[in-house]
């Protein structure tokens, strides 16, 4: 109540006016009354009456911070939050390697930003993620609906579908094996045609329609609640040229991942960001560092790094909260993910015999 | 799109006109300003300024699609979902051939086969859809001068005999392709912004760079201050507008690139292809002749990490002996690596599926990266080859 009129969010030139006029708290402002307030500053009756409306919402928002209640205030004990995270699931990729060094899998409520060469297998990962996120709760998925925003244009929808065929023949076997109505109930929503028509996809062309479609993302997801995965695939392609003034270029970058940031947590979905890798000169030598600079690596809550070795793809988790840092190997194959212990390899003669039952189990 | 201007996202007309007193007149302007900013060039309160954000946003987002109404728009159209390469394996394993609606990229030494390719490429655009074609003219931006009428035709009469059986037929054809010789990066750049409305005009139904690499090596000298960064610019604003008239026209487009050399400590040198001598400074990089021992200089793809990335696919021709070419499918969102062998003869490429040489599995790595064999390595290994199986005989170089 004692709020400066300074803070207030009014329109600037109105504010002048009343520091002007020399109102110094919001509790004066509410004592005049609208009435009143228009004869002393000079503005019309309705204009009065809508800056006290802001008034008085700006301080009902401020007691209820101020009482401890929920809304946009954000106050617990970590007993409720580990109870929070506990019942939180995850977001399994099929790749148990990767999900062990994940912690079981993408979290969800956080920024998971997945940097790597071209060609290594960021756009499959974010197409395989989009398929599992619904997969139903009895086979141990979310069973959420995925946004999926592309920026490069490598989002391929023959292959997104045989990612959502194999997903779906594989819990068809755990349901074959197990035998469990309510995994045969699930089942029957759970089909091909269901998957592709909860991934709602978006081309932004530059990283204006980027910029639009991020905010106009908290009013999709309000009106699509099941939405439990943002995939942003390629959030550096269009940040990467046509950009003589830097700052700007960072200052946006920053207000982006606030947003996402924001998006996570109330929305309670994960956000999976593609990052391309930059070549950095140093003195001799060049080396494969993720593109969009320093600052940027503050964004993202998980970091993982997908690069080769030889022929061996390899991801290493780089920077997270509350798991180790690791590499393990893995293999991208017709149908989807597989990881390959350490010791062997897994043939890679295995891809050509089944691209061809792939293909005659095809959507038509 | 970015540079709309204001007054067609329904802003009112006094609030644009006051925001163009302070220069910002497109969405793009009003999007890049803080939420501070922009209370104070609107003179709106916190609330309103959000609810213009959200309008102004509303006129620049994209349009939504369900993956489900994508999948059911192309298997309406499968035929136009691919233009095959009438090299039957590699379309196999590339589901259908050349992606449309996306970039290809060919890359590969000199004189193995890429302006081939791209002339085979052509002709098979303008056939019929019932022969695998797209029924359609083709724009072929040559930077190299190395596109040849002649050969033109007679790839198309010794592929598709019974089809060109006339003159008239051929004339037609080579009335569909359009061939532009730009020389400079930008008559490249503005050629490219061009198209949008000579696609429509013309019905082009496919795009050939050839090559890309040659022009902007002739004018970005990456040893320079600041060409690296320009020569990013310009390959990446290539890149985007390529992959909206790919998109919005659902077109194949295919760029050629050169390679380069990149020592083992990850410098790249650009390869002086006009000098003659430039095949035998690359086999004194290359290391060690045929000792086997690892080399410590690759020949690999120009341009660079960035442009590995804009690409979606790269097929990679490099030489194997003294016939025989390879094709590897390095980088494809829906192939998995695959090599075959080729010859290049009357008809253009030619497959070989023959006994001796069998399509071998292979294990790629990063495309970016990925080592090519140069005429000299390759005629090398040959020759140690022959001199292997026949100990009595003294090499002669």
């Amino acid at each position: 109540m004692q709020r400066d009129v300074g803070s207030l969010p009014l329109s600037p030139a109105l504010r002048a006016r009343l520091l002007a006029a020399g109102f110094q708290t919001a509790q004066e402002l509410l004592e005049t009354g609208p009435c009143g307030l228009s004869k002393e500053i000079g503005i019309s009756k309705e204009e009065a009456l809508e800056a006290l409306q802001v008034v008085r919402q700006e301080c009902a928002g401020d007691a209820a911070k101020a009482a401890g209640g929920s809304g946009s205030t954000r106050k617990c004990t970590a007993l409720e939050l580990l109870e929070e995270e506990q019942a939180q699931g995850f977001i399994i990729t099929f790749c148990s390697a990767l999900d062990n060094i994940l912690g079981g899998g993408v979290q969800l409520t956080k920024i998971t930003e997945i940097c790597g060469a071209p060609g290594v297998g960021k756009t499959q990962l974010c197409m395989q993620l989009a398929v599992d996120v619904q997969i139903p709760e009895c086979f141990g998925g979310v069973a959420g609906e995925a946004v999926f925003i592309d920026t490069e244009g490598s989002f391929m929808v023959d292959r997104a579908a045989d990612i959502a065929t194999a997903c779906v023949r594989h819990c068809q076997l755990i349901a074959e094996a197990h035998q469990e109505d309510d995994h045969l109930k699930a089942l029957e929503t759970f089909s091909l045609e269901s998957i592709l028509s909860h991934i709602y996809y978006f081309r932004c062309r530059d990283y204006i329609e980027l910029l639009a479609q991020v905010y106009l993302l908290p009013d999709f997801l309000s009106e699509h609640s099941k939405v439990r995965l943002v995939v942003i695939d390629g959030i550096a392609f269009p940040f990467r040229h046509d950009f003589e003034d830097l700052s700007l270029r960072t200052r946006l970058l920053n207000g982006l991942a606030q947003q996402l940031i924001i998006i996570a947590n109330d929305h309670k979905s994960a956000v999976v960001l593609t990052n391309q890798m930059t070549t950095r000169f140093g003195q001799n030598q060049s080396v494969l560092v993720p593109a969009l600079g320093e600052s940027w690596g503050h964004a993202a809550t998980v970091r993982l790094i997908f690069h080769w070795d030889n022929t061996q793809r390899l991801a290493t988790l780089y920077k997270s909260p509350s798991q180790k840092e690791s590499t393990i190997p893995y293999n991208i194959t017709v149908r989807k993910w597989d990881h390959i212990p350490r010791l062997f390899r897994s043939c890679d003669a295995a891809v050509q015999p089944s691209l061809c039952s792939c293909q005659t189990d095809g959507f038509s | 799109m970015a540079t709309k201007k204001l007054r067609r996202a329904k802003l009112s007309q006094e609030l644009c006109e006051r925001l163009s007193r302070y220069q910002i007149t497109t969405c793009q302007d009003f999007l890049c300003l803080s939420l501070l900013e922009l209370m104070k060039v609107t003179g709106q309160s916190y609330r309103n300024v959000q609810k213009l954000l959200r309008k102004v946003s509303q006129a620049c987002a994209p349009k939504m699609q369900t993956a489900y109404e994508m999948k059911m728009r192309r298997s309406v159209n499968p035929s136009t979902a691919f233009l095959p390469t009438s090299l039957h394996s590699l379309d196999k394993v590339l589901h259908g051939g050349i992606p449309c609606g996306s970039l290809t990229e060919l890359t590969s030494p000199p004189g193995c086969g890429k302006t081939q390719f791209c002339i085979t490429m052509s002709v098979l655009a303008t056939l019929p859809v019932s022969m695998g074609g797209l029924d359609g003219a083709v724009i072929y931006i040559d930077t190299e001068s190395a596109f040849s009428a002649e050969r033109l035709i007679e790839v198309a009469g010794n592929r598709f005999p019974t089809y060109f059986d006339s003159d008239e037929k051929l004339f037609c054809m080579t009335r569909s392709i359009h061939l532009y010789r730009e020389l400079t990066c930008d008559s490249v750049l503005k050629r490219i912004k061009s198209l949008e409305e000579e696609i429509i005009s013309k019905k082009i139904k496919l795009i050939i760079i050839d090559s890309v690499a040659s022009v902007v090596r002739k004018e970005f000298d990456t040893k320079l201050q600041g060409n690296l960064a320009e020569r990013s610019n310009f390959l990446a604003r290539g890149a985007s507008l390529l992959k909206y008239l790919a998109e919005e026209f659902s077109i194949p487009v295919i760029l050629t690139n050169q390679i380069t050399t990149s020592l083992s400590n990850g410098l790249a040198i650009p390869v002086d292809l006009v000098s003659p001598a430039y095949e035998l400074s690359l086999s004194e990089v290359s290391g060690a002749s045929g000792s086997g021992k690892r080399e410590s200089a690759c020949v690999t793809a120009a341009l660079g990490n960035t442009w590995s990335h804009s690409v979606n696919t790269r097929l990679i021709l490099q030489y194997h002996d003294l016939l025989t070419r390879q094709i590897l499918v390095a980088k494809s969102p829906v192939a998995p690596f695959s090599t075959f062998f080729y010859t290049i003869e009357k008809s253009g490429l030619v497959l070989q599926d023959g006994k001796n040489l069998s399509n071998l599995p292979w294990d790629g790595t990063n495309p970016a990266l990925q080592t090519i064999q140069v005429r000299n390595a390759a005629l090398r290994n040959a020759l140690l080859n022959i001199t292997d199986e026949t100990p009595g005989d003294t090499p002669s170089l």
